[in-house]
C-alpha cells in the first residue's frame, strides 16, 4: 500500500499542546520512580524489550510552535488506544494502483488503524516534548536562526527542490521522532528497530564496535549503543545534511550527534528521551522526551510504502521534462 | 559462527553478575568464516543472523541471457530456464522487454521491487532473528520484511495490497519457509520484463548450507500469468568481512535530486 507523507495535525497538536502544557514537570526533574518491574533476559543478557510498541505523548518543540506544524506523531498520552498511520480495516474501494494511490494521508488518530495496547500508561509525571531547555525555546545560534528563517521564506511554496521538506520526499526522517509504531527484534549484541512509517531498520550495535569513519554519511547515521541496568543508551552520529523535523527546524547539519535514553519503565512502557547536539546550528545540546507504548502482540507492523504512491512533487512543481 | 550454547550461557551469567554497566562481549565475527558448522539459537533454530547477498545476474533477467552494454551475461536461474507463460503473458512479457528502460518501476523509480526480487539485487540484506522474530532488512531503498510466525494472511478483500507481500513464516525442520500473498501486480521479476499479477503467490525456502552459505529456493505460483507452478534457486552468499553491514542506497532520494534538480517546470 502506498502512502503520502505525513503531516502533521494541527487540531491534535493544538489539543496536545494544552495537555502537555498540564502534564509537563518542570524541566530537569527526572523521573523518580524507579521500576519495580524485572525484564526477563535475552539469551545475551539485554533486558528483553521485544515487541511493538506505539508513540505516544509529544517529541516535539515548545507547544507555542506546535501549531503552525506539530510535531509527527502527536497524540494524547493518555487515551489508551494509539494509532498507525495505515488505514484501518475498511474495505478499499477496489484495488490500488499506482495511478490511484495519491489520496490524502491517513495520520495517526484520524483514520489511521488503531495499535491496541499492552496495559496503561505508567504512572506520571512524565517528561514530554522538549524538556531541555526549560524555556522552551530552542537554542539556536543567532547566525543561523537568521539563515533557517529566511530558508523559510522559501518554503511555501517551494522555490526548488532545496527548500522541500524531506519528510514530503519520503526521505527517511533522521531522528526517531517521526510518528508510527515500530517494533524491537534482539539479535545477539544488537538491538534491530523496525519502523513501519518509510520501513526503515536501525541496528544499533552493542559489541563494542567504534562508530563508522567520518566519509559515510547516513540518513539514519550509524549507532552504536549499551545498556545500563534498565536504559538503553545509543550514541548515533554519521548523519547526512538532510535530517529535518518539523517546519520549525528545516534542516540540520552533518555535525548532528544524537543521545538516545530508551528506559524500560514497565512490562509495558518505555521512556524515549534524546539529546540532540548539532554544534554547527545550535550554542547548546537540547533534549526531547515521549513515551513508547507496547502493543498487543497480535498487532503486526506492516507496508507503509511512501515514494511509490506520492504525487507531490510533480503537483509542485510539474512534470519533469522526458517523462 | 557465533558463540556456542555455553559460552553464550557463561556470557549470560557474567552479565547478571556484572557492576551497573552492561558491555556486551564482542562479537567474534572473523570467527564465523572459521566455522564449518551452522550454528543454531538457543530455541534450536538455525541461526541466520547476518548480512547475505546473492551473486548472480538474476536482477538483470532470471532466465540465460548474454551479454550487453551495462548487463552481465549469466546463466538463469529458473529450474530449466522456461517460465510457463500463458500465451497472452508471452506476449506482454515481450512487450515488457521491449519497454525495459522505462517500464520497470524499480529501475525507473526506485518503487518497492518485491519478492523475491528483492533478494538477488546486487545490495546485500541483512537478517535480524531471535527466538521471538524474523526481518529481513535490505540495503536497496531500506525495504523491510517481517516476516510472521503467526497468523494467517489477511483478507485480501479487505486489506490493500502491497509491493512487498505479506509474508508468513514457519519452520519445516532447519528449513525457513515463507509464504507471501497479498501483492499487487506493479513489479516485476527482474529487469528483462519478467511480471506477475495480483495474484501472485511465493514461497521461499530458506536453509544453510553452512556458516557461510544458504540456499535459496522459491516457488512462483500466479494462476493468471502462468500455466503452472515455477521455480527459481540460488545460493546466497554470508558476508564474511568483519566490516559487513547494510549501509544506505536512498535511490528515490537520488532520482528525485536528479529529476527535480531544474524544478519548477513549466506546467
Amino acid at each position: 500500500m502506498s502512502r503520502q507523507p505525513f503531516y502533521a495535525i494541527k487540531l491534535v497538536a493544538a489539543v496536545t499542546a494544552v495537555l502537555v502544557a498540564a502534564l509537563a514537570p518542570a524541566a530537569g526533574q527526572a523521573p523518580a520512580a524507579k521500576s519495580q518491574w524485572t525484564p526477563a533476559r535475552t539469551p545475551d543478557g539485554q533486558p528483553d524489550i521485544q515487541g511493538a510498541y506505539a508513540r505516544a505523548g509529544i517529541y516535539g518543540l515548545a507547544p507555542q510552535e506546535m501549531e503552525s506544524n506539530g510535531p509527527h506523531g502527536a497524540e494524547n498520552p493518555l487515551e489508551d488506544t494509539a494509532y498507525s498511520f495505515l488505514p484501518s480495516g475498511q474495505k478499499p474501494n477496489g484495488k490500488r494502483s499506482k495511478e490511484s494511490s495519491d489520496e490524502d494521508p491517513q495520520p495517526q488518530g484520524e483514520g489511521g488503524r488503531a495499535v491496541p495496547l499492552a496495559g496503561p500508561a505508567p504512572p506520571g509525571p512524565w517528561r514530554l516534548g522538549l524538556v531541555d531547555p526549560p524555556d522552551k525555546v530552542l537554542p539556536w545560534k543567532p547566525e543561523e536562526d537568521k539563515k533557517r528563517r529566511e530558508f523559510l521564506m522559501h518554503t511555501n511554496p517551494a522555490a526548488s527542490l532545496r527548500y522541500v521538506e524531506f519528510d514530503a520526499r519520503c526521505a527517511l526522517p533522521g531522528l526517531f521522532l517521526n510518528g508510527g509504531p515500530f517494533q524491537f527484534i534482539q539479535p545477539e549484541t544488537e538491538v534491530v528497530i523496525l519502523s513501519e512509517y518509510q520501513h526503515y531498520t536501525r541496528t544499533i550495535h552493542l559489541d563494542g564496535r567504534p562508530h563508522l569513519g567520518s566519509s559515510i554519511r547516513l540518513f539514519m547515521g550509524d549507532s552504536i549503543g549499551h545498556w545500563e541496568e534498565n536504559t538503553l543508551i545509543v550514541d548515533t552520529t554519521n548523519f547526512n545534511e538532510f535530517t529535518s523535523f518539523t517546519r520549525e527546524i528545516p534542516y540540520l547539519s552533518d555535525a548532528l550527534h544524537t543521545i538516545e535514553r530508551f528506559t524500560i519503565a514497565d512490562q509495558n512502557n518505555i521512556k524515549y528521551e534524546v539529546t540532540i547536539d548539532d554544534s554547527k546550528l545550535f550554542t547548546k545540546p537540547w533534549k526531547t522526551a515521549g513515551l513508547f507504548r507496547k502493543a498487543k502482540p497480535e498487532y503486526e507492523i506492516t507496508e507503509y510504502a511512501c515514494a511509490e504512491g506520492s504525487q507531490t512533487l510533480l503537483n509542485m512543481f510539474g512534470t519533469p521534462p522526458g517523462q | 559462527m557465533k558463540r556456542s550454547a555455553s559460552v553464550r550461557l557463561a556470557v549470560a551469567v557474567l552479565v547478571f553478575g556484572s557492576p551497573r554497566v552492561t558491555v556486551l562481549a564482542q562479537a567474534p565475527v572473523a570467527a564465523k568464516a572459521n566455522s564449518a558448522a551452522a550454528s543454531k539459537l538457543v530455541d534450536g533454530k538455525p541461526d541466520l543472523n547476518g548480512i547475505w547477498e546473492a551473486l548472480n545476474t538474476a536482477a538483470w533477467d532470471i532466465q540465460d541471457h548474454g551479454g550487453e552494454l551495462g548487463i552481465p551475461p549469466g546463466l538463469g536461474v529458473v529450474e530449466g530456464n522456461e517460465i510457463p507463460y500463458q500465451p497472452w503473458a508471452l506476449a506482454k512479457k515481450q512487450e515488457n522487454f521491449a519497454n525495459r528502460k522505462t517500464a520497470d518501476l524499480t529501475e525507473s523509480n526506485c518503487y518497492l521491487p518485491g519478492v523475491p526480487r528483492i533478494t538477488y539485487m546486487p545490495y546485500p540484506f541483512q537478517i535480524a532473528q531471535s527466538s521471538k522474530a524474523i526481518a529481513f532488512s535490505y540495503e536497496f531503498a531500506h525495504a523491510l520484511r517481517v516476516i510472521h510466525m503467526e497468523g494467517g494472511h489477511p483478507d485480501p478483500n479487505g486489506f490493500l495490497d502491497t509491493w512487498m507481500g505479506d509474508s508468513r513464516g514457519r519452520w519445516e525442520g532447519d528449513t525457513l519457509v515463507v509464504d507471501l500473498r497479498n501483492f499487487n501486480d506493479q513489479t516485476w521479476f527482474d529487469k528483462a520484463g519478467n511480471f506477475h499479477s495480483e495474484d501472485l503467490h511465493v514461497v521461499e525456502r530458506y536453509w544453510l548450507a553452512d556458516a557461510g552459505h544458504m540456499n535459496y529456493e522459491v516457488t512462483i505460483d500466479d494462476p493468471k500469468v502462468f500455466t503452472k507452478e515455477w521455480k527459481m534457486s540460488m545460493p546466497l552468499y554470508r558476508r564474511m568481512e568483519s566490516s559487513a553491514r547494510l549501509l544506505e542506497y536512498e535511490c528515490v532520494f537520488y532520482t528525485q535530486e536528479e529529476k527535480y534538480k531544474n524544478a519548477p517546470f513549466k506546467k
